[in-house]
């Protein structure tokens, strides 16, 4: 995808991600060098467009901003931001301030890591990262500020606790259902044995994250966000990472439980326990909707327009649990290089229906309607025209209007979700399946 | 009468020719950091040295390109080109679903809003960014043929220089929408008020037509005299009610109710009217403002290039300002006798009306906080109730409340300027606690925190202004002290970011007094 313009982008900036990022971790403090506008927009993105998130303990109107004006872009701002730092030291509580920047004082030249390392004795700790909108989508900021953590801050650790597992590409805000996710992700692994390291998880601490350098794995579950992070937790921290997508019901669970076990060294009778136990019990809640499911045929047509994190979890959980026809999968971004996008596009060669979905590259929002009319043959006024239908749409709050001139069922699970409330849930794991088969059945049965 | 409103006393409007207005820390000289009482600020305000404070600590004040938004976002088949990066404006995305249920409740089609962004990057930052907003322009156009296509300045290419006046005028002859820039960069201005400004005269400049004359459009025709009569007599009995984005379908009918029963035609306008409807805004016999703060440049603006006459008072909230503001029309449009029956028949019973809620409501201490004209309106009427004011947050202060604090009983009531950012109010809150919050967007979730029951100072579906306006904000106060476990629970379970140290504070030592900064050159930084 070249970097285009956009309709309706699915995402913000990179000072946006960061600010989401920060918000997210425990008592962290951010801290804007930007224009005023900049972290009360940004933060309002997420805050409203995530299912109602919220502002959290510090972030929204509360974020602490320099606040340039066009007097700072003409004489610099770096004073202001040293300004800024010391008085939210001194009024803001948190266990961790971190500095991100804006396009104005980017584009001008001012020097905020050689500022906040000014601040580098304090305790709590004053980070930094470089976070100009003009990097790009939100990502790039949740990228900017764990590399940050990962680097200049979790202690390097030689002995390795082979038991721990750092988690990544969990954006908060930009994953509606990030913080359920990562629970019921720590639900699992912990049957395993295992230990979660998560950044946004419950209980988690800035001094626990002060000691992630102790794990000995790392798993990122997206196909392309999180590898900065990833890459510098291998580096400095001599972590390894193993690539994985987000598990949603029991084929993804499954696969992916059976790929982290070998190098996570998870021993072969506990893995069969697990998805043994886990599985009996998702079956033993699915099979509530049978009865609907077959007395109504509730078997759907599904397209899917998303993120490229949900993109493939969900088509694989309607086709491969629910049994539903994957039909047009749209993901609204795009690996870097073609040997990545082929790489991603090979993971539908698994899907087993008899049909395989269309997959398309495409970041405007407002194209969904035109790839839907060209997947499928036009109704030519004939007696007899196999319709599209009956039509399942699962993408953002954005597609609501589509799926209306489709008269299809919708749900929408991917960035943004205005027209739902989320507080804990999450659709990964077995039980974040049986979540997603709440809400997918709801749509179907909500005008009863 | 609207010639010789003193609330624009001064002020000119011949900006057509620049691309755009001076800001409004040039044009109306607010401030948005002081905290004082009603009295000083009065004060202060004379003194005229208010407007050049700022903070030590500071926090989110907000970007003229989010306001300037929120005006053009409302209209219809309009096509929105955000020319920055992706997180500009990004807060649309929170935003779209809040305008499209708008749109219906106000009988518009409910149709999606639409946005792009030129996605402005690293390498755009050092080539400039036209060639993506050519681009997007006729995507725009292409996919969605919209009336017009409204393209709002970010900073980025405000301060690398982009000339996106001249690449859409080229692009002019190519599409059949009209374009529209609007130069709103946010660092160009510490008041986000002046996006409203920044909106206003990209449509006006591109859009407005001038007045179609009557006169000339009939001469000739055989009973010429009597229809000419007619018309004019029609004409000047219309008037532009001008809504702003917090007016709601409810506040429109009671407003468009009231200006009827005094034998007036009411066209609300603009916000999301079409833009075949803003362009004969000059047209109209009276040109009516609900709010100072929102509309001085377009009123102004419209009175300067057509003559459209206009009245500029209060805001119609509570029952001594919805007198005034129908007053201040009932003098404009020769109707003082029609408008003096009419404020005693509604004043009569909405006060029998509210009875029930004084008692609930009397005696009961009150914070209003939000923007500047809303806020003193919103406070004089709980006051009217019985409530005790203890004190008032706006956005900012300027030239268009300065009469309203005399509205407050109690001069030394508290006033804490700020935008949008909350940390002073709520070391106010925490020593003073109201026994009720009224609150701007953005502003009420902090207050819970604190143990105060909050209710919002305006809402898509609820009537706030006009007489029925009072009755259903007083009801919401009173329903809202019938239970207050709410608050009770969150602030016992759920912190604010505050240090013990910064409460214990006076927070008048954060606020810089009166440093002026230098004035910058515009040139220079283009």
């Amino acid at each position: 995808m070249e970097n285009s313009f956009i309709e309706r982008a699915k995402s913000s900036c990179a000072l946006g991600g960061a600010i989401a990022t920060i918000a997210a971790l425990p008592r962290a403090i951010p801290i804007v060098h930007a224009s005023g506008g900049c972290a009360q927009t940004l933060s309002a993105t997420y805050n409203l467009g995530s299912g109602y998130k919220g502002a959290g303990y510090c972030s929204g109107t509360m974020t602490p901003t320099s606040n340039i004006t066009e007097n700072n872009i003409v004489f610099g701002g770096e004073d202001r931001l040293e300004e800024q730092i010391e008085a939210t030291l001194r009024v803001m509580d948190g266990d961790l301030y971190f500095v991100v920047t804006g396009c104005q004082v980017e584009i001008i030249g001012d020097n905020a890591a050689s500022v906040t390392s000014r601040f580098q004795d304090r305790r709590p700790p004053v980070l930094y990262a470089s976070t100009p909108g003009f990097l790009g989508d939100g990502f790039k900021g949740y990228e900017a500020v764990l590399s940050s953590l990962a680097k200049d801050f979790i202690e390097r650790s030689a002995k390795k606790d082979k038991k721990t597992v750092n988690i990544l590409g969990f954006m908060p805000g930009q994953d509606v259902f990030c913080r359920g996710n990562i629970q019921n992700l720590i639900f699992l692994l912990n049957k395993l044995g295992l230990q979660v390291n998560s950044f946004f998880g419950d209980g988690e601490s800035i001094e626990k994250i002060k000691k992630y350098g102790q794990a000995a794995h790392t798993l990122v579950f997206s196909p392309i966000h999180g590898y900065q992070v990833a890459e510098a937790f291998q580096e400095v921290h001599d972590i390894p990472y193993l690539k994985v997508d987000l598990p949603i019901g029991d084929t993804g669970t499954e696969s992916f439980l059976r790929q982290i076990a070998g190098p996570l060294q998870i021993p072969k009778a506990k893995l069969e326990a697990v998805i043994a136990e886990e599985r009996a019990l998702y079956y033993s809640y699915f099979q509530r909707f049978l009865e609907i499911t077959g007395d109504l045929d509730y078997q759907r047509y599904a397209v899917v327009s998303s993120d490229i994190t949900y993109a493939f979890p969900l088509t694989q959980y309607v086709s491969e649990d629910l049994g539903w026809i994957p039909h047009l999968v749209l993901v609204n971004e795009e690996p870097d290089n073609e040997e990545d996008s082929a790489q991603y596009r090979k993971k539908y060669e698994s899907l087993t229906a008899n049909v395989s979905p269309k997959l398309v590259f495409e970041a405007n929002t407002g194209q969904l309607l035109r790839h839907v009319k060209e997947s499928w043959p036009h109704n030519h006024n004939e007696k007899y025209y196999n319709q599209l239908s009956p039509l399942f749409i699962i993408a953002s709050s954005l597609e609501g209007s589509a799926a209306q001139k489709l008269g299809a069922n919708y749900l929408p699970v991917s960035y943004p979700v205005t027209n739902r409330a989320v507080l804990s849930k999450g659709y990964a794991g077995y039980r974040g399946g049986l979540n997603l088969a709440e809400d997918l059945y709801s749509s179907l049965v909500s005008n009863r | 009468m609207a010639d010789n409103n003193n609330l624009l006393e001064g002020l000119v409007y011949n900006y057509t020719s620049a691309t755009e207005p001076p800001t409004r820390d040039v044009r109306i000289e607010p401030t948005n950091a002081y905290l004082g009482s009603c009295h000083s600020l009065k004060r202060a305000m004379g003194q005229g040295c208010a407007k050049f404070n700022s903070r030590y600590f500071s926090q989110g004040n907000g970007c003229q390109l989010n306001l300037a938004l929120g005006i053009v976002r409302s209209f219809q088949n309009v096509v929105i080109i955000i020319h920055g990066p992706l997180g500009c404006g990004s807060n649309n995305i929170g935003l779209a679903g809040f305008y499209k249920t708008a749109r219906a409740l106000k009988g518009k089609p409910a149709n999606d809003v639409i946005w792009i962004h030129t996605n402005l990057d690293e390498s755009d930052v050092i080539n400039g960014g036209v060639v993506k907003l050519r681009e997007a322009v006729l995507y725009a156009e292409r996919e969605y043929r919209p009336d017009v296509v409204v393209v709002g300045n970010s900073c980025v290419p405000g301060i690398i220089g982009d000339d996106i006046d001249s690449a859409l005028e080229e692009l002019e002859p190519q599409v059949s929408a009209k374009l529209v820039p609007i130069h709103c960069e946010g660092f160009r201005s510490r008041f986000v008020a002046s996006g409203y400004d920044a909106a206003y005269h990209g449509l006006l400049k591109k859009l407005a037509d001038p007045p179609v004359r009557i006169e000339s459009v009939l001469l000739g025709s055989s009973d010429e005299e009597e229809r000419l009569e007619k018309i004019r007599r029609q004409n000047s009995r219309t008037v532009n009610l001008l809504n702003v984005g917090s007016t709601s379908r409810g506040d429109e009918v009671e407003l468009s109710r009231i200006l009827s029963s005094l034998g007036l035609t009411v066209n609300v306008l603009p916000l999301f009217g079409h833009i075949d409807e803003i362009a004969k805004m000059g047209e109209a016999g009276l040109n009516i403002s609900i709010c100072a703060t929102h509309d001085d440049y377009l009123i102004g603006h419209l009175k300067e290039r057509f003559g459209t006459p206009y009245v500029i008072d209060t805001l119609p909230i509570g029952i001594k300002n919805t007198n005034q503001w129908l007053r201040a029309i009932g003098e404009a449009m020769n109707l003082k006798e029609e408008t003096e029956k009419l404020i005693e028949l509604e004043t009569s019973q909405l006060l029998e009306s509210l009875e029930p809620f004084k008692a609930t409501l009397a005696g009961k201490t009150l914070w209003v906080g939000g923007g500047e004209t809303r806020i003193f309106t919103t406070a004089e009427f709980f006051q009217s109730l019985g409530m005790k004011v203890l004190g008032l947050k706006p956005h900012n202060f300027d030239r268009f409340a300065i009469p309203m604090l005399d509205d407050i009983e109690d001069p030394e009531t508290a006033v804490a300027v700020a935008a949008g950012q909350p940390a002073e109010e709520l070391v106010y809150l925490k020593r003073l606690k109201p026994d009720l919050y009224v609150g701007h967007g953005g502003a009420n979730g902090w207050v819970l925190k604190l143990g105060i029951p909050t209710i919002p100072l305006y809402g898509q579906s609820q009537n706030y202004m006009g007489y029925s306006g009072a009755f259903e904000l007083a009801r919401k106060a009173a329903r809202a002290l019938l239970n207050t476990n709410l608050s009770k629970k969150i602030s016992a379970n759920v912190p604010l970011p505050f240090k013990q140290v910064w409460y214990d504070s006076n927070p008048q030592d954060n606020i810089k007094e009166g440093q002026q900064e230098e004035p910058v050159a515009r040139s220079s930084v283009k």
